[in-house]
């Protein structure tokens, strides 16, 4: 994949020729992005079926929704990993209320682990919600981050963490508004 | 690390969505409230931007060989042919919307009774009166706009369902696609309103029982497409008689 190549830059400019309905474009950032995406998908669905399923279905809606695509708000790679990860997540809930994913072998979060070509932030957002993340207690942190990469609902993590539902709730919801407030700052 | 306020019940439930811990029920109740409230649309875009930087950790695998070729069998050939494929299924969903559309008429026709411009009605005019709703292309067939057409009056009538105030950086376009015909647009529509659009004649004769409306999202100022709707077509009806 030629992903080492690609700019911010570059991504945007093909953004807006997919949004114009150019096919060759579609396919260049299929290349350029499909191996950080599957990679998302994985890591949520630990099943690479339903990963293909997912990634598939990831760019079908790119190519309906560029047009969408708003620069202002969001950098294209965290766009399109928010997209790979809503749907896995809805691939997640639809396999019913009990399913659970646990993680792949060889594919644990190496955490604050970089590999140049797909990072999808600035280096100040990561370092910032890095450095926010760091600041909340062991707990609320290992829950959120198990949350976000998991792609659990409450409930399974209360089951994980052996902890009553309304509590997990409320160690994430303050976490959420200590992590808001502390990004701000 | 500064002492944080609580969020508000609206963007705690806004976070969670983003975060991805609620459950298939609360998840779908949340994605209809974006739909339904700009702002809370806004704080799940914003949660989700806020923690889109924890996904950098995740490292790329490549994706098996085969995908592509897959999703480019999936593709439209360009948007215009991607409406038309929405067209002919929602041909049949349509009907289903079709006893809401008769109820919401009836606050329609309230309005018509009190039209802003005069209209003279000719004794020769073409046609009969017509209704749509236009529902929701995904999801569930939610009626977003009622439209009646009334051949006396040279005018259709077209109502927003949508909340005012929705993404001001994009229009709502309605598109009148009759028979084999390009999609001709017949104006911006703002959410949340009532408007009358007169028609001119070489219109009205298009304006028959099966024609269909259709409503797309598009930059300030509607559609650069000389062909059609450029963006994604979120309302679909069919005109049928009263």
């Amino acid at each position: 994949m030629a992903a080492a190549a690609t700019t911010p830059e570059m991504l945007s400019s093909l953004m807006t020729r997919i949004a114009s309905g150019e096919r060759e474009a579609l396919r260049q950032l299929y290349q350029a992005t499909s191996a950080k995406l599957f990679g998302v998908c994985l890591r949520i669905l630990s099943d690479r079926e339903e990963s293909e399923d997912v990634l598939q279905d990831v760019y079908v809606t790119i190519w309906r929704r560029a047009d969408r695509f708003d620069s202002t708000r969001a950098g294209v790679m965290t766009w399109l990993s928010t997209i790979a990860r809503n749907r896995s997540i809805d691939r997640l809930r639809a396999r019913g209320p009990m399913a659970y994913a646990g993680s792949i072998d060889g594919l644990e979060i190496p955490d604050g682990a970089d590999s140049a070509e797909t990072l999808l932030s600035a280096a100040d957002d990561r370092n910032k919600l890095q450095g926010c993340l760091s600041e909340l207690d062991d707990r609320t942190q290992t829950v959120i981050r198990t949350a976000f990469f998991e792609g659990v609902t409450y409930e399974t993590l209360a089951r994980n963490m052996d902890a009553p539902l309304g509590t997990v709730k409320s160690w994430i919801r303050r976490g959420l508004a200590k992590l808001k407030g502390c990004l701000q700052s | 690390m500064s002492e944080a306020l609580d969020l508000s019940d609206a963007e705690a439930f806004a976070a969670e969505h983003a975060l991805g811990v609620l459950d298939a029920r609360e998840r779908a109740e949340a994605e209809a409230r974006m739909a339904r409230e700009p702002a809370f649309a806004a704080d799940v875009e914003a949660w989700r931007y806020r923690l889109a930087p924890m996904l950098d950790a995740i490292d790329p695998v490549p994706a098996p060989q085969g995908v592509w070729t897959r999703i480019e069998a999936m593709l439209p050939a360009n948007d215009n042919s991607a409406m038309m494929n929405k067209l002919r299924f929602w041909r049949n969903s349509a009907v289903g919307g079709f006893a809401l559309a008769a109820a919401s008429l009836a606050g329609v026709v309230v309005q018509v009774t009190q039209p802003p411009i005069a209209v003279e009605a000719p004794p020769s005019a073409p046609g009969q009166l017509l209704n749509a709703s236009l529902t929701s292309t995904t999801g569930q067939p939610l009626p977003l706009f009622v439209a009646a057409y009334d051949p006396d009056r040279k005018a259709l009538i077209i109502t927003s369902l949508l909340p005012p105030g929705a993404d001001r950086d994009k229009v709502n376009q309605l598109w009148l696609i009759a028979g084999q015909d390009k999609p001709k647009s017949l104006g911006l529509i703002e959410p949340g309103k009532a408007k009358i659009i007169a028609l001119p004649l070489e219109v009205m004769a298009k304006m028959s029982a099966g024609a269909k409306l259709a409503v797309s999202i598009e930059p300030a100022g509607g559609s650069k497409s000389p062909d059609g709707p450029s963006g994604p077509v979120i309302g679909l009806g069919e005109l049928s008689r009263l």
